[in-house]
């Protein structure tokens, strides 16, 4: 087939325009000389601002680029109902197959599939079955060949990633190309998630009614962790890593903050292999132990089973028409690229005969890309042959079809682009549904690519008959929900990195605070006076305190060493010569509060999380364009405090009060309280006779100096200041704010009322301390002499707060030791002789 | 021949274990030429949950769930076994191994079962040096359980038996260039090569009676798991046992607990722990005649 010529989407071969383009080009012109590329802009802009491409280091680089072509690719209604039944047929296929080879193996034994497809398939499990459905979900690679004629290029039934892309992609151009749909009648995609998790709900083992759906992800080192946040949204299921999971009793439940929740269904987005370390691969840290015995007795479901992988082997191609009419007595409506399994005589000396024809691929792994031994080089080419002919059961064979192209965007307008286009099914307990729409991609220099790897997507638009297309699908009747208003249903690794999110923002912030006020003293580094010395080695000191700079550098008699410090705190590591270098240590703390954000982000609404990412990262830029200018740094700490009051904002007009605001509020708090108690000491560590220059900085350091001079104008005395920035629980950057806050918070969060009631009180106790010492002070004769004496005490005060804060880390946050497997590792056996 | 199994396994933890998830494959399986008089499997502390069922391959198997803080973990095996495998054919009789290593590449009636067995696995993954010890037995046309047994003289010359030497990790060829082992090793390395020729071979787990009968041959092995190679003979003979660390036939100085591809598919008692820290296992074995 190859050589003949790309069918063209968009022209026929008359030249003459596909009558089903008319309108998106008709709207195209509408927009004018350079309009298309402007919403290109737009659009690639909607893609960065919604955070498709990840924050995280790594899963920005060039290989997770994604971008969204603004050209759709439009498929007619009678043409989608032939691919939707013809993808039902082949679901239905596959789901028949599965349940011979995990039960009975009829296939095998009458010798209608070879052994070296199943028993050498790593996607085919030993666990034997684990009942109901082996399929819920199923997506199919197709292309058009010159012929007009749909052919698979590839089934996925272990996960099909790319339909959160597909939904986003329609999102995004809706409200970019808003024009363009107006005159089309374009099904909408949304009646297919209902459709889904309708099924879902449906696989609850014992038809549970108001059953618990989660979806299982690697996490967010994961190529498709967006869609998995973004399904579980779509989907209304919880999101939970392994981690979370946890066997007790026969059954699996999610660790929350009240206790355990009992899981119904799981939506498996990692691999089958790896999900019960206890029975398949045992390393795997993103399994759940025993979750495989809890399936077995039927007390979860798994979705798609974990051994649905197996199917997904391209050499089953070759086999599925003969299967079809075995299994379904029907003939298989929608072809296969041409396919043979070498494992067969016949096949291989075919091949061996013309390689040069043939893409080949590892018969049993879907995943793997195909190579073109046209393509290769003569000595990898001749090591590849040599590879298939001692081991041809291992090898398939596709004949190369020529994809269609369809209108894309380029620099120099629209070009005609093969495609890809991935189509998405799902089951409800009675027929397969195919999603009207799907994702399809450009095929560049590589053949295939796959959803998360990069590249460029189009959407695909299903045209309906007529306007108005039905949304209404029988559902499940959902039942009348209980009111929910509590915080428990957090799961504990929520709400762990919601507390540390709020401690990190807040140690940057702080971070900032020490460094601009150096700063302020630094660049005028010649003219310094006594007092302003004391004041540079007091926060010298915090700094060191706060880890951003060595100690070293932390006096003021060694200017030129803390300025220097300060430049290099910001600065990510690098390799080198001499190896590799740390970052600074508020480069580092930008890398945790991107981790921590990504961990939370399925807790925030876009808008925060937009929010966050853009602020943190024009605070990123600016740091990294400071280069070796102070007053560089100066304009970076003041964009790092911008990032913190947008977080704060942002937090308190958005996030609901109780759950995630509670943690990311207390861990905020409790950093800020720590903060104070240890800055304030360090102030006012001076002999009694400068105790002015240590309150002076204690008001600079608790951004309380206006509120004082308002207050007491320009009269400075330490029992005034010490209330302003220790005792006043109207000050929001003062310690007693902090500590009324947290108890508030302690209480409110709940849980067995003994510990809750333990931990609120701790926080009332260290405010009856600090208000005492504030007391003392004010009563002294000379409050100088007893100001001075204080910075012990506050010492006392900040470690009380982080043992008040260990205490709530150990009662919320589970601390989970570590996972180890025993039986498979080196284990040295102290052998004993009979016993 | 009857036996009496009792077969200990204390694991000790250096600190608590929490949460613990274990696999067994401790049951002695019953075989035509096997029958299991009485098998019980007992774990100290008490399991929270204790379930049992067939595995992939029909060898018995149980699971394990204790929840409670626990510093040890003891698995104690007591069964009575009657065991008597029939001697095997007349090596002359059996066909030549190129027709058995094509029964099992076409599978169908007869084949299909045994075709699991011809494919590389994880622990005993394809080794060109394996390949090539092994192919030395199997010159063309020779009857295939002449070729085995061979083959299972050759590693019981070839290599020493040395407890020590080899982690179950230590890959075929460390232990084909050493010249030594343990069972497991010899085992692995024998089905590397058969699978290499592409002869259905499995990996079988049981005991050896601990004291050779009186006048018998000390053998190797015997005071703790043992394990050995299962072969297929073709779809007429089906399957045979052999001992490449004793270079016996498996008649009736071994007792069977289960078989699979490798020892990852059947490893006595598998687990995954929450806690526990560095552990130590001690393991005894006893098989007596009664």
């Amino acid at each position: 087939m190859s050589g003949v010529e790309a069918r063209d989407e968009m022209v026929d071969g008359h030249g003459g325009l596909r009558p089903h383009w008319r309108g998106i080009l008709s709207a195209f012109a509408a927009l004018g000389e350079g309009g298309l590329a402007e919403r290109a802009l737009r659009l690639d802009r909607a893609f960065a601002e919604e955070g498709v491409s990840s924050l995280l280091p790594g899963a920005s680089s060039e290989e997770h680029a994604w971008r969204c072509d603004p050209v759709p690719l439009p498929i007619q209604a009678g043409e989608f109902a032939e691919l939707e039944a013809g993808l039902a047929q082949r679901a239905t296929l596959l789901e028949a197959i599965l349940d011979d080879l995990y039960d009975g193996q009829q296939l095998l034994a009458d010798g209608a599939l070879p052994p070296a497809l199943v028993f050498a398939n790593p996607g085919w499990l030993r666990v034997g079955d684990l009942g109901g459905n082996k399929l819920q979900f199923y997506a199919a690679d197709l292309i058009r060949a010159p012929d007009g004629v749909w052919h698979v290029l590839a089934d996925r039934t272990a996960a099909g990633g790319g339909i959160g892309y597909a939904r986003e992609n329609r999102r995004l151009l809706a409200r970019v190309l808003p024009e363009t749909f107006r005159p089309m009648p374009v099904r909408p995609l949304r009646p297919f998630f209902e459709f889904w998790q309708d099924g879902l709900r449906r696989l609850a083992p014992g038809g549970a009614a108001n059953p618990t759906v989660a979806l299982l992800t690697p996490g967010t080192a994961h190529r498709q962790w967006f869609e998995h946040m973004y399904l579980s949204r779509e989907l209304s299921c919880a999101l939970v890593e392994g981690g979370d999971l946890t066997v007790r009793g026969g059954e699996v439940f999610i660790k929350t903050l009240k206790g355990l929740q009992q899981v119904d269904v799981l939506l498996r987005r990692i691999d089958g292999r790896m999900i019960d370390p206890l029975e398949l691969e045992a390393g795997s840290l993103i399994g759940v132990p025993g979750l495989i015995d809890v399936a077995r007795a039927g007390r979860v479901h798994i979705t798609n089973d974990p051994g649905s992988g197996a199917v997904e082997a391209p050499a089953l191609a070759a086999f599925l028409p003969d299967l079809c009419r075995r299994l379904l007595g029907e003939e298989l409506r929608l072809p296969s690229v041409p396919t043979l399994w070498l494992g067969e005589a016949a096949a291989l000396s075919r091949v061996l005969a013309g390689p040069d024809g043939w893409n080949l691929r590892p018969a049993t792994d879907g995943n793997a890309d195909a190579l073109s031994p046209a393509a290769m080089a003569p000595e990898s080419r001749a090591a590849l042959l040599a590879r298939i002919r001692a081991r041809p059961w291992e090898w398939a064979a596709s004949a190369p079809v020529e994809p269609s192209v369809a209108p894309c965007l380029m620099p120099d307008g629209l070009q005609p682009r093969p495609v890809v286009v991935r189509l998405f099914l799902s089951f409800d307990g009675t027929g397969w549904r195919a999603m009207p729409g799907g994702l399809a991609r450009v095929l560049g220099s590589a053949r295939e690519g796959a959803p998360g790897r990069g590249g460029i997507a189009k959407d695909v638009w299903v045209l309906s008959e007529e306007r108005g297309d039905a949304v209404g699908l029988p559902l499940l009747p959902q039942p009348r929900l209980a009111l929910r208003r509590t915080t428990g249903d957090l799961p504990s690794r929520v709400a762990d990195n919601l507390f540390w999110l709020g401690r990190y923002v807040e140690r940057l912030e702080r971070a900032a605070r020490l460094v601009r006020a150096a700063i302020t003293r630094l660049s005028r580094a010649q003219a310094l006076l006594p007092p302003e010395l004391s004041e540079l080695d007091a926060l010298g000191r915090c700094l060191a305190e706060a880890g951003v700079i060595a100690d070293d550098a932390a006096t003021a008699a060694a200017t030129r060493l803390m300025a220097g410090a300060l430049l290099t705190s910001v600065r990510p590591g690098a390799t080198g010569p001499e190896g590799t270098t740390d970052g600074g240590a508020i480069h580092a703390l930008f890398v945790t509060i991107a981790r921590l954000t990504e961990n939370v982000r399925d807790r925030l609404t876009g808008d925060m999380y937009a929010t966050f990412t853009q602020t943190l990262r024009a605070a990123r830029g600016d740091a990294t364009s400071a280069g070796r200018s102070l007053d560089g740094l100066a304009h970076a700490m003041v964009s790092i405090m911008r990032f913190s009051t947008a977080v704060a904002g942002v937090a308190a007009e958005n996030m609901v009060r109780g759950g995630g605001f509670l943690f990311l509020d207390l861990g905020r708090r409790v950093e800020r309280a720590q903060a104070v108690a240890t800055e304030v000491g360090f102030a006012l560590d001076q002999p009694p006779a400068h105790v002015e220059t240590g309150l002076r900085l204690a008001l600079e350091l608790c951004d309380s100096a206006i509120t004082y001079r308002n207050r007491y104008l320009n009269v400075l005395q330490p029992a005034p200041v010490l209330d302003l920035v220790l005792a006043d629980q109207g000050n929001p950057r003062g310690l007693a704010f902090q500590l009324v806050a947290m108890h508030g918070l302690l209480d409110e969060l709940g849980g067995e009322s003994g510990v809750r009631e333990m931990l609120a009180g701790a926080a009332a106790g260290l405010l009856a301390e600090v208000e005492a010492l504030v007391a003392e002070v004010l009563a002294a004769p000379d409050q100088a002499v007893s100001a001075s004496a204080l910075p012990p005490l506050l010492a006392g005060v900040a470690g009380g707060i982080a043992d008040l804060s260990n205490r709530i880390t150990r009662r919320y946050f589970a601390l989970l030791p570590a996972v180890q497997t025993v039986g498979l590792t080196s284990e040295v056996a102290e052998l004993k002789g009979a016993a | 021949m009857k036996y009496r199994v009792r077969h200990v396994t204390t694991y000790t933890y250096a600190q608590p274990v929490d949460l613990a998830s274990h696999m067994l494959h401790l049951w002695p399986r019953v075989l035509p030429g096997q029958a299991v008089l009485s098998a019980a499997v007992s774990a100290t502390p008490m399991p929270s949950r204790h379930s049992e069922a067939a595995d992939h391959f029909g060898n018995r198997v149980g699971w394990m769930f204790l929840d409670a803080p626990h510093e040890t973990f003891q698995v104690t095996v007591d069964a009575r076994v009657e065991v008597g495998f029939p001697a095997p054919p007349s090596a002359a009789d059996t066909p030549p191994w190129e027709e058995v290593a094509a029964q099992a590449r076409a599978g169908g009636a007869g084949a299909w079962q045994a075709a699991e067995f011809a494919f590389d696995s994880p622990m005993a993954p394809a080794d060109p040096g394996a390949r090539d010890f092994a192919a030395r037995s199997f010159p063309p046309g020779r009857p295939i359980l002449a070729g085995l047994l061979d083959l299972t003289g050759r590693i019981w010359r070839d290599f020493t038996f040395r407890p020590g030497v080899t982690t179950i990790h230590t890959p075929i060829a460390r232990v084909l260039a050493q010249r030594a082992g343990v069972c497991q090793d010899f085992t692995h390395l024998m089905l590397s090569g058969l699978r290499s020729l592409g002869l259905p071979s499995r990996y079988v787990s049981g005991y050896l009676r601990t004291r050779p009968p009186p006048g018998g041959a000390a053998r190797r092995g015997a005071d703790q798991s043992h394990a050995w190679v299962g072969a297929w003979l073709g779809a007429r003979h089906g399957w045979v046992d052999l001992d490449p660390t004793n270079n016996i036939v498996v008649r009736d100085e071994h007792v069977v607990l289960a078989w699979g591809r490798d020892y990852g598919d059947i490893s006595p008692i598998r687990g995954v722990l929450l806690g526990g820290g560095a552990h130590t296992v001690a393991v005894g074995v006893d098989l007596e005649p009664i």
